[in-house]
């Protein structure tokens, strides 16, 4: 189940400051989902219906919480840390982080950092983006569907295993569809196979 | 989170305010054999000393409608886990009597000004889902809840006769949100639906209504019930 948006937590108990940053980062050209907590102990017991990607927090909060942190490192170990800074820490608690904000820094500055930060992740968000099937993925899609096993798709189109379970895999990240059932009405209804050509 | 603007909910607070605040409360409350008549002015300590609901199971579960999920350690009392086992089994005779065939009714109503072929695979891809999911409840009903009904009551404790498998349980959902979730993508992405505009809408709110109690359901399944009956299962020496 893909999302195309970086889920961004905010730990920040000033109202000013919260609604101020929102404000900048809705208006870079990521798309960004905004969650609000009071604390970190708040995301671990939070049911949430998506993975955070970035957690932006003032570091005053994590110094006296490490077991709240650290919890949170090891259930989501790819979250990346941005500390929120208006007052003075030593360089031994700012290390902790994988970027900082200063709370004097320009929009632009703040903008550019947290995209500099998620690049890696977005290129990883663009591949699983809905693109047409490619002619290949369509063969194996029409073999699926007739209910050919891997190996007698591999045989059929000249192919090894390897490759037609590949091209599955990219055919189930395009259409968010993985039965053979799902993936027949997909066929049908894009024009790929004609009912007739089917036993049903 | 501020989010979804839900409150954590406590036992002196008032059950009304809190279903203006997340009408799935209520569905949550028929889980628990309860209408709207029980609401009233009650808080909810009332509510569930007047009809003998064990008080902290309804407050986590209200918590977790409302998307905080329980810590552990929260649940220990036969008294609870009994709760657990009655609120799961009438959920599950809400998937089959009342959201599933409602579904399907939707569903029919596309032959109207959609091509009745495709019509039918849906038809068909439903059924073959339904089917699934009536068997993995059926399991439940039958096997899995004895089961642990069992563990309970000594008497008719079978420790031999283990048939239970976490494992097989954690699989069966997976494969049952996969399948709803390929469903949603069919509807939304792939099948450009024609006509009444009214029945897609009712159609989608609907299997997005499912979704948002089964995932409720198996979270309540893996996360509370499933270590709850290890927990009992060591102390009877099972395992």
């Amino acid at each position: 189940m893909s999302s195309h948006s970086t889920n961004i937590a905010i730990v920040e108990s000033s109202q000013i400051v919260y609604e101020g940053l929102i404000n900048i980062l809705v208006k870079s050209h990521q798309h960004y989902q905004f969650y609000r907590f009071d604390s970190i102990e708040e995301i671990n017991t939070t049911r949430l219906d998506c993975k955070i990607d970035v957690i932006i927090i003032n570091p005053s909060l994590i110094q006296f919480n490490s077991r709240d942190c650290n919890t949170l490192k090891r259930i989501n170990p790819s979250v990346h840390w941005v500390a929120l800074v208006y007052s003075f820490y030593g360089k031994d608690i700012l290390a902790q982080f994988d970027a900082i904000i200063q709370i004097s820094d320009s929009a632009e500055y703040i903008k550019q950092t947290l995209s500099n930060l998620i690049s890696s992740t977005a290129a990883e968000i663009d591949s699983v983006q809905k693109e047409p099937l490619s002619e290949r993925e369509i063969d194996v899609l029409v073999q699926l569907v007739h209910g050919l096993s891997n190996k007698e798709i591999a045989d059929k189109l000249n192919i090894s295993i390897h490759t037609v379970m590949s091209h599955r895999k990219n055919i189930t990240q395009k259409t968010g569809i993985k039965s053979q059932s799902g993936l027949t009405i997909y066929a049908i209804s894009n024009k790929i196979i004609s009912l007739d050509s089917l036993a049903l | 989170m501020y989010k979804t603007q839900r409150t954590y909910v406590k036992p002196e607070m008032k059950m009304a305010g809190l279903i203006f605040e997340n009408p799935t409360l209520l569905l949550m409350m028929e889980h628990f054999d309860l209408g709207i008549s029980a609401i009233q002015d009650k808080s909810i300590e009332q509510i569930c000393n007047d009809n003998a609901i064990n008080l902290q199971v309804f407050t986590s579960f209200a918590n977790l409608y409302n998307g905080f999920i329980p810590t552990d350690g929260e649940f220990s009392s036969n008294d609870e886990f009994v709760t657990i086992i009655k609120f799961l089994s009438r959920s599950h005779q809400y998937y089959k009597n009342e959201k599933y065939p409602e579904i399907r009714g939707y569903i029919s109503q596309l032959y109207a000004n959609n091509e009745a072929e495709i019509i039918r695979l849906i038809e068909k891809f439903f059924d073959e889902y339904f089917a699934e999911v009536t068997e993995h409840l059926g399991y439940e009903d039958s096997v899995a809840f004895p089961y642990f009904n069992s563990l309970i009551e000594s008497s008719k404790f079978n420790q031999v006769n283990n048939p239970f498998s976490a494992n097989d349980y954690r699989d069966h959902h997976t494969d049952i949100e996969s399948k709803l979730f390929e469903l949603k993508s069919l509807f939304i992405q792939h099948l450009s639906l024609k006509g009444d505009r009214a029945i897609h809408r009712k159609l989608l709110y609907s299997l997005f209504e499912l979704e948002n109690d089964l995932n409720i359901h198996s979270l309540i399944e893996e996360t509370i019930l499933v270590p709850l009956v290890r927990q009992i299962e060591r102390s009877r020496g099972v395992v």
